[in-house]
């Protein structure tokens, strides 16, 4: 396997706690730069150790972590190396929020990797901006949401330009929007180059939002691959005490009842649709137009010039941070704030326009995964980019 | 958990003035009124700060006078234990209580409102300082009075997770509650235990915690400063002029009203 490009890799790598116990077995994987990864399985699996081993702030009993090909070393300076290249996002935010602060919070890794003081405040700004928390610097972390304290966690690791984000439960009591909203900021990240590992129960998620998931039981990675493969077999995920992914649930009840067609499960609900309503048996087969609209470049005139002309009877979403932000300052009531491309093409298979207000690279991407919809499928969308008016 | 008066310094009006100016007023009323030898001088700063909290601040009277009741009450105490214990001079009051003569004498007397003044106007000052200048403001300004930085980084970090510990206090103490851990005094001294106790084993757990969070990222020994918020201008400077030389003022000459 040593053609694979691994960002983060593993080697036998075990590791017993004090008392004696396990936590990890002999585990090796790699992870390929530029991934979504969501590593699942029961409480007390060893999820957290292995997160905490890939930033060196565990040290394995016996094996080896590599990062970028070279094996990790544990002194001082090349662990700084390490945990500025790998960035972790505690379950708690409480015990990562720890300065008095936002931005003295968001400051705390450039202060210490021995920025100047502009540089140190350009990026807190970059930061803090990306998680739409522009305004927030001198808010105490105790007078903000679950939420917000989320995006300043976020925040305060992308201030140090991370190549990998590793973090632990990050929905764990969020509510369900600002999960969605985390969870597609992380995303635009992943589109952005970043390689991204999570841990979850949810297997919900796991299974629609992640490239590769590894499924994990007593220290050992007993399954890996994409959504589907490890979320297919049944009797696996419930040794590992989780469930199926409802819609994985859905299929297989559908699928052995002669209504689904049996073979690849859907990952999301328009794939679910689409595998109960084959293409042409929809409506009366029109299909509508999807608008994209590029926030980045606009002003709120020109974004109310273009509700004009062609917002009126479209669904509209806005994905991303500045989107909505923008929508908001224009007053835009949005049908749409997670989930946005799938639920517009949803609407555009029953003939009715959307529109989408996004903002940078994720207007490409949102093009992109129009038009590979329409390959996949047969049902050519029609992807409309707005220019300013 | 809100109402503190940590949510008053956030929110006050005066909070975007320079805190080195707000401090700077609270600390000289301080020293005017543990000073100043009449009472005239500490009531004067206590009225003066009273209305600046509450006109200028726009802290809710009825949150303002509250807050003052409770120091209040005990300096209350003391002065009339002090007003009975103390001095020569005239017999103001004569009374007798279990067989005991009890008397008030002048001088006494004059120690007792004395010390009420000064407790009061003190309070004013505190609580003048606490709820219109957030702590952070207060780190700045400790750090352009060179205070050692460990000291402050310190204060810092305490100051975050006080806020933490109160809230993790507060869900142990409804979790008693709920279970009716306060029923009786007998119990209610064992639930505080329990809570005290509880709180110190987590408080360790979240210091290994920061610990690993600072580590994860790259901690060298910097936590960044906020810097100076707002600077005074003249206007404000001319005021508390005026009012710190009327306070002083009044501090030297205020004799004469008060005298009994």
């Amino acid at each position: 396997m040593s053609a694979m490009t691994g960002i983060i890799e593993t080697r036998n790598l075990s590791y017993s706690y004090g008392d004696g116990t396990l936590a990890l077995r002999d585990v090796s994987i790699c992870l390929e730069a530029g991934r979504k990864v969501a590593l699942v399985g029961p409480n007390g699996a060893g999820k957290s150790t292995l997160m905490l081993m890939m930033n060196g702030i565990l040290r394995p009993s016996s094996g080896e972590v590599l990062f970028a090909g070279q094996p990790l070393q544990y002194d001082a300076a090349s662990l700084r190396k390490v945990r500025r290249a790998v960035g972790m996002v505690f379950q708690n935010s409480d015990d990562q929020l720890f300065a008095p602060t936002v931005y003295q919070d968001v400051a705390f890794g450039p202060t210490n990797l021995g920025y100047p003081a502009e540089k140190v405040k350009k990026y807190v700004g970059f930061a803090l901006q990306y998680v739409g928390l522009s305004g927030y610097e001198r808010r105490p972390p105790h007078h903000l949401s679950g939420g917000e304290k989320k995006r300043v966690a976020i925040a305060g690791i992308l201030a140090m330009e991370p190549q990998v984000m590793i973090l632990d439960e990050p929905t764990s009591n969020l509510d369900p929007a600002s999960s969605e909203e985390i969870m597609e900021m992380l995303d635009e990240l992943n589109q952005g180059g970043k390689t991204l590992i999570i841990s979850t129960h949810d297997v919900d998620l796991a299974y629609r939002w992640a490239d590769e998931v590894i499924l994990m039981k007593d220290g050992d990675v007993i399954r890996r691959g994409s959504g589907p493969e490890v979320f297919m077999d049944g009797n696996l995920i419930r040794d590992a005490r989780l469930k199926l992914p409802m819609v994985v649930d859905i299929y297989q009840e559908l699928a052995s009842r002669g209504i689904a067609s049996e073979g690849k499960p859907p990952r999301n609900i328009l794939e679910l649709c689409d595998l109960l309503q084959p293409r042409g048996s929809v409506g009366d087969g029109s299909v509508g137009k999807i608008y994209i609209c590029d926030a980045d470049g606009s002003d709120e005139k020109q974004i109310l010039a273009i509700m004009d002309k062609v917002g009126k009877g479209c669904f509209k979403g806005a994905m991303g941070t500045s989107a909505k932000l923008l929508a908001e300052r224009c007053g835009i009531p949005l049908d749409f704030t997670y989930g946005v491309i799938d639920k517009c093409i949803l609407k555009a298979l029953i003939g009715k326009d959307a529109l989408i207000m996004t903002s940078g690279g994720m207007v490409e991407h949102t093009m992109k995964r129009i038009s590979d919809y329409g390959r996949e499928s047969g049902a050519v969308i029609d992807a409309v980019r707005l220019q300013p008016l | 958990m809100h109402n503190l008066l940590d949510d008053y310094a956030h929110h006050n009006a005066l909070r975007d003035v320079s805190p080195r100016l707000k401090l700077f007023i609270g600390l000289a009323s301080m020293l005017i009124c543990v000073s100043s030898p009449y009472p005239a001088a500490p009531l004067f700063v206590a009225l003066f700060l009273s209305l600046a909290a509450v006109l200028l601040a726009r802290i809710p009277v009825r949150i303002y006078s509250r807050l003052l009741l409770l120091p209040l009450s005990f300096a209350l105490l003391s002065a009339g234990v002090v007003a009975l214990m103390q001095g020569e001079g005239r017999v103001l009051l004569q009374m007798q209580l279990l067989g005991i003569d009890l008397a008030v004498r002048q001088e006494g007397a004059s120690l007792a409102l004395l010390l009420l003044a000064r407790t009061f106007g003190g309070m004013c000052s505190l609580y003048f300082i606490a709820l219109s200048t957030p702590m952070i403001e207060i780190f700045a300004t400790l750090k352009s009075l060179r205070i050692p930085y460990s000291v402050i980084e310190l204060s810092m970090m305490i100051y975050r997770y006080i806020f933490v510990f109160l809230d993790q206090a507060a869900r142990i103490h409804s979790a008693q509650v709920m279970r009716l851990g306060d029923a009786g005094a007998k119990s209610s001294l064992h639930s505080f235990a329990m809570l005290a106790s509880v709180l110190f084993l987590r408080s360790w757990e979240q210091g290994e915690r920061l610990v690993l969070a600072m580590d994860s990222r790259c901690y060298d020994g910097k936590l960044n400063i906020m810097e100076q918020a707002g600077k005074a201008t003249s206007l404000q400077m001319l005021i508390v002029a005026v009012y710190l030389l009327l306070a002083s003022t009044i501090a030297v000459l205020g004799r004469g009203a008060f005298l009994l």
